[in-house]
């Protein structure tokens, strides 16, 4: 008489077992995600900030940085305006990307994980020259907000 | 007659359980740590958003020139000074904006009456304002994510008049 599981046997239960945690630790996965996107990405407060920062960079030569290469990062070092590290801690805002709009080949390696994840969700949809995304640093996460730029 | 698990059956088992476990942990793990720090958000995200547009529409549309922030009474009311004079008071349930309440939906969140408010010149006449209206949470370390940022910049003119600090 046999008793118990046989090698086989187990063998199934464990796969089955598996199979359902791994689509499990699916979901969770996409679940994360998507509410990292929903809070950590393009919050009404940091696209407001953007679009000022976009229109007061503007004045102070955001435009010679245009035609320069396809994805850019700026920092106040490339801003002679005084007040700019002022104004960048102020909205707690960390590093600027000026990036062709659209842009979809580029070396990830050269760019954080979280900036590579951040840009991976833009949708191109809007007809503009440039995106200029600032990459916020607050209380240890970075949030990501873009802004569509013209050259006119 | 052969019984029950081989010792090696039960490790290989053990073993491969243990390590989907494990990944199932650290990812329950990191969903309630996102879940802690934004019960608020999850309850008026929208709310929350829709507040931020309509005043920085307003900010943008009027154009802001100025503020005067009163304590009155459980309130605070802040008069902005645009196109339009409007006003926004702060009560802790609720906001009402140019005569659009907005209420809270989270049962234990309020808004502090106690703003946080910011101004500095920057170059060439410009200058950045920036206020925010924290929410508090009953039993919960809230995050600036939940709170309510508000900012401008602008050009002064003679009739710009904002006060340079604030506090309750």
């Amino acid at each position: 008489m046999k008793r118990g599981f046989a090698l086989l046997e187990t063998i199934i239960v464990i796969t089955f077992v598996t199979v359902s945690l791994l689509l499990l630790y699916g979901t969770f996965t996409s679940l994360i995600e998507n509410k990292e996107k929903n809070i950590l990405y393009d919050d009404a407060s940091n696209i407001y900030e953007m679009y000022y920062l976009k229109e007061y960079l503007e004045l102070n030569g955001l435009d010679q940085y245009f035609g320069v290469g396809n994805i850019i990062q700026l920092s106040c070092d490339d801003f002679s305006f005084a007040s700019c590290s002022s104004l960048f801690d102020k909205v707690s805002l960390e590093k600027l990307y000026l990036v062709s709009y659209g842009l979809r080949d580029y070396n990830q390696e050269n760019f954080s994980s979280t900036f590579n994840r951040y840009y991976q969700s833009l949708s191109n949809n809007y007809d503009y020259d440039y995106l200029l995304i600032g990459e916020f640093f607050v209380e240890d996460v970075y949030h990501y907000a873009s802004i569509g730029v013209n050259v006119s | 007659m052969k019984r029950g698990f081989t010792i090696l059956e039960l490790l290989i088992s053990i073993a491969l359980i243990s390590i989907v476990l494990l990944l199932l942990l650290r990812v329950m793990m990191s969903l309630e740590v996102i879940n802690h720090d934004t019960s608020y958000a999850s309850d008026d995200e929208i709310g929350r958003t829709e507040i931020i547009k309509n005043i920085e529409e307003n900010f943008l549309e009027y154009h802001l020139n100025g503020m005067n922030i009163q304590k009155k009474e459980e309130k605070t009311v802040i008069t902005f000074q645009m196109d339009e004079v409007k006003v926004l008071e702060i009560a802790s349930k609720q906001l009402t904006f140019d005569g659009e309440v907005y209420s809270l939906n989270s049962k234990n969140a309020k808004y502090s009456t106690c703003i946080v408010y910011e101004y500095s010149d920057l170059e060439n006449d410009y200058y950045l304002v920036r206020f925010t209206i924290p929410v508090l949470i009953d039993g919960v370390n809230t995050t600036s994510r939940d709170d309510l940022v508000f900012t401008y910049v602008g050009l002064k003119n003679e009739f710009t008049s904002y006060p340079v600090s604030y506090s309750c």
